[in-house]
């Protein structure tokens, strides 16, 4: 009786959260969105009406607005698919004992603030920049358009969220046996057919988990598209801002939210389709489409590949790593104000300031607190939700799995505004609880997204081999499941610690006094006059997530857990 | 009325008569009370840290919280939590502080601030201004054939195609909009003329959202004339880069101001105006100038002669436009609606 309902039991802890800590403030941003007009201290039950969504639908700028937003986190995913998919084949490649090194390489950027890094990709392409003192040293150049514009919020949002991209899909290449690229070799499949027909396929779960999380992210994002965009390039988060928190027009942020929303939801509906269309071997389908391309031209890729794939993940890399440099030298440099990019002399000041003033250290204990808190959780709920997806099929999965993806697809903007109206029930939680409530909510569509590719790549046969030699469903459990998870499991910790220590957007809203997280203060620190500080705090958080990462690699073999 | 109500009434002003009295007591600060302030990040925390929360705490051994962050989202959570705020005090723009008060957001001045009768007739609107900042040209003075002195030498064809405009809404993209109403005839009441005269201004270098990207702008060669805070301008100029210009228009710079205010229903009513009144000392606003080259709202503070030159001389204060801001506040849906369509679009 009870395995009939397993999955649904599996589905329920999630599903329970999202209700609790989710379901109030989007039910919120729904009801405003159904105003007929705007009043900040009106009643939030009011007949329904349709004019904010005719509003928006009826206006060329609104719609134009959530195109334009759309083809941009479609350029961004596209970006981050081809440079990423590179970096994380190398990840893989590279030998055991620099492996904690390279991640390293991809997991501090993550940890470092989102207005820094975008301020990072500024120094980076601006006239007076680093591509351009290069270039000028080769006698090109100066380019003075790589800012301010649609390519710069490109390559700015593509540094940011890329990291996500090669994260799922390393999960899924090293979990796939070598014996297989091995067999398709000695068969005499050139290294181009090899990755083509075996190793391109087989990260297909990984690609499309990591495709849906970056676009789901870019069409949300505002942060690099206001500092990068040069006010040309509007998103529909930016509008969103706008219309809620400027003019304090809630009914048509909340109707261009929940629009955007089906937008991106119908989106990751259509990548989804058009992967399980590319994988009949997952459906127990005989046939389906068949990548193929032609002789010549795997030819010509067996020439290039080595050189284009070298070229590659020297731009992932680069682009991953410079503007951190660049934040580095920023945060020595005796300048007054943060953006002025010339070097004006060495100074230890900024460091001076953030270690006697202003409340850092705090802000950063919260923030590791709140981190570590809605990790622990999403993980816990999130694992059985993996299964239930994954190994059960019961009336309404489908529907629950879009509601578990709900929150990445909600502008964190729009989350806020509908807790504004939930504040005073909000306050009745301690702010901590409620804060860790809701960044489990954000956290969970990744968690979720990294468990399923994981779970999928489990070795079913261990654990039928298990099961026969009578061992228990808890054994299989702890014995088989779980190392075989760890991977997944390491990489959705990381990813939800990475995802809750970041989150401003949401927390900004909420955060009282005493709570005041460490990206709130440096957001804080950026709305009025960037000083360098910022700089020097994300400076001292590389370095130290840096040593904590080497010492954890060394007490606890951190390279091991990435090899199943 | 007859006897009996006229009775229960005796009675019951008998009963409460006596809280009157106690009621001023109670309302005194006490060790351990908390005054919660939103505010913005950097400099303007780091100064109301030293010069403000130290004498306070000395003083009353209470406790000072800071909700750190831009305006947008401390006005949004203060307009959410109105009748029961979280905030004692917080810190708005002119236009906002204006508006927050006819909306019950916020308190409008008293004098239960000392320093509330040696504030300008300006800064006692909406709020307590405690800074002065009000926005005006900045741009490279090696780029202009001669100084700036009109709103309207921006449409000289050296700067075509060279202009950063500020975005709007915010105080430098208000400014924009109305000082370029003000100086073709209009007023803030009739903007159709400014937005007919910001489009001929096509195309622009870029549109800037912050002082700094402006700042960014100039030192990358991307813009050479934007509009901004005066102050920051002039600041700029000073430690960063010495080819940027700060005009001084006949038309007047526009008013930008820092203002404090109470909330409505505040806790620490008390401590709020003592907090304020701090804020408005000699010691605070003379930070504020070194630190930040904001001109003082009191009349009773002294100016450091190195200082004189780079802050708002009585003559440039009382030559600044006086809007409507109430109006202006209420407008900003529809301007943001139009300034995206017609000028970012």
């Amino acid at each position: 009786m009870l395995a009939r309902w397993k999955g649904q039991i599996l589905a329920t802890p999630v599903t329970l959260w999202l209700l609790l800590a989710f379901a109030a403030p989007l039910a919120v941003v729904v009801l405003l969105s159904l105003h007929e007009y705007a009043d900040p201290f009106g009643p939030l039950f009011l007949p329904p009406s349709l004019a904010q969504f005719q509003l928006v639908l009826g206006d060329g700028f609104y719609v134009g607005v959530l195109v334009e937003t759309l083809l941009l986190g479609a350029g961004v995913t596209l970006l981050s698919a081809i440079l990423g998919f590179p970096l994380a084949l190398w990840l893989v490649r590279v030998p055991s004992k620099w492996r904690a090194l390279a991640f390293m390489v991809i997991l501090i950027p993550l940890l470092t603030n989102v207005v820094v890094r975008s301020l990072g990709v500024v120094l980076l392409l601006a006239p007076d920049g680093l591509i351009n003192g290069v270039l000028g040293l080769l006698g090109i150049g100066p380019f003075n358009g790589m800012l301010y514009n649609h390519v710069a919020v490109a390559i700015a949002l593509a540094q940011v969220f890329m990291p996500f991209i090669v994260l799922a899909l390393y999960d899924v290449l090293q979990g796939t046996s070598p014996r297989v690229y091995e067999a398709a070799t000695s068969l005499g499949a050139s290294p181009t057919m090899a990755f083509w027909t075996v190793r391109f396929p087989l990260a297909f779960p990984g690609l499309r988990a990591g495709i849906i999380v970056v676009f789901l992210m870019a069409t949300t994002a505002y942060v690099s598209a206001k500092l990068l965009g040069g006010g040309r390039v509007w998103t529909t988060g930016m509008l969103v801002w706008q219309e809620a928190i400027s003019n304090l027009n809630s009914p048509t942020a909340s109707a261009l939210a929940l629009l955007m929303t089906f937008a991106s939801l119908a989106f990751a509906a259509l990548v989804g389709w058009g992967f399980a269309k590319l994988m009949p071997w997952q459906s127990l389908k005989p046939r389906g489409p068949t990548l193929t391309l032609p002789v010549w031209a795997m030819r010509l890729l067996d020439l290039v590949a080595p050189i284009l794939s070298r070229l590659l993940v020297a731009c992932a890399l680069g682009l991953l790593i410079l503007p951190l440099i660049l934040v580095c030298i920023q945060s020595v440099n005796n300048v007054p104000q943060g953006t002025s990019a010339a070097w004006k002399g060495f100074t230890l000041r900024w460091y001076e300031l953030v270690f006697t003033q202003g409340g850092y250290t705090e802000s950063f204990v919260v923030s590791v607190q709140l981190a570590l808190a809605a990790t622990g959780f999403a993980l816990a709920i999130s694992l059985p939700a993996a299964f239930a997806l994954t190994r059960f099929r019961f009336p309404g999965i489908s529907a629950l799995s879009m509601f578990w993806t709900l929150p990445l697809s909600l502008p964190g903007v729009a989350i806020g505004i509908g807790m504004l109206r939930l504040l005073q029930l909000f306050y009745t939680v301690p702010t901590f609880v409620g804060l860790m409530a809701l960044h489990v909510v954000l956290v969970i569509p990744f968690s979720i997204s990294l468990l399923v590719a994981s779970v999928q790549q489990l070795d079913r046969a261990q654990e039928e081999a298990a099961q026969s030699l009578g061992a228990d469903g808890i054994r299989r459990f702890v014995l088989i499941v779980i190392p075989g998870l760890m991977p997944g499991l390491v990489a959705s910790g990381i990813m939800a610690f990475l995802m809750s220590f970041g989150e401003v957007t949401v927390t900004s809203f909420l955060t009282n006094a005493r709570t005041t997280t460490l990206p709130v203060r440096i957001y804080a620190e950026a709305t009025f006059v960037l000083e360098p500080t910022v700089y020097a705090v994300s400076a001292s958080m590389m370095l130290v997530t840096l040593l904590a990462l080497v010492v954890m690699n060394r007490v606890f073999s951190v390279d091991r857990l990435h090899v199943r | 009325m007859n006897r009996r109500t006229f009775g229960k009434l005796v009675l019951g002003a008998g009963v409460l008569a006596p809280f009157h009295f106690v009621r001023p007591a109670l309302a005194q600060p006490a060790p351990g009370d908390e005054l919660v302030v939103g505010i913005w990040g950097g400099v303007q925390e780091r100064i109301v840290r030293e010069y403000v929360e130290k004498p306070l705490v000395e003083k009353y051994g209470c406790t000072v919280s800071y909700v750190l962050g831009g305006t947008g989202e401390r006005r949004a959570r203060a307009y959410a939590e109105r009748g029961r705020p979280s905030f004692d005090v917080l810190y708005l723009n002119i236009f906002e502080s204006r508006q927050a008060v006819a909306d019950g957001v916020t308190q409008a001045p008293t004098d239960a601030v000392p320093q509330f009768e040696n504030l300008y007739d300006m800064a006692k609107l909406g709020g307590y201004g405690v800074a002065l900042n009000p926005v005006t040209i900045a741009y490279k003075g090696s780029k202009a054939s001669a100084p700036i002195t009109s709103w309207k030498d921006i449409w000289k064809d050296e700067w075509k195609g060279r202009i950063a405009w500020p975005t709007y809404p915010g105080a430098e993209g208000t400014a924009g909009l109305l000082m370029t109403s003000l100086a073709w005839g209009g007023d803030e009441k009739n903007l159709d003329l400014a937005f007919q005269k910001i489009q001929e201004l096509k195309p622009f270098a870029a549109l800037q959202t912050s002082a700094d990207q402006a700042f960014q702008m100039f030192d990358q060669d991307i813009a050479d004339l934007t509009i901004e805070f005066g102050s920051l301008s002039r600041k700029q100029s000073d430690t960063v880069n010495s080819d940027i210009a700060i005009a001084d228009p006949t038309e007047g710079l526009c008013p930008a101001m820092n203002v404090a205010c109470i909330t409505e229903g505040a806790r620490n009513q008390v401590l709020a105006e003592e907090w304020i009144n701090l804020h408005l000392s000699e010691a605070c606003m003379q930070a504020y100038m070194r630190e930040a080259y904001y001109s003082p709202t009191v009349k009773n503070v002294a100016i450091p002669d190195d200082f004189k030159d780079k802050l708002l001389t009585p003559e440039q204060i009382g030559r600044m436009p006086a809007f409507d801001w109430e109006y202006v506040a209420q407008q900003q849906t529809a301007w943001s609606s139009r300034f995206n369509r017609e000028i970012a679009g």
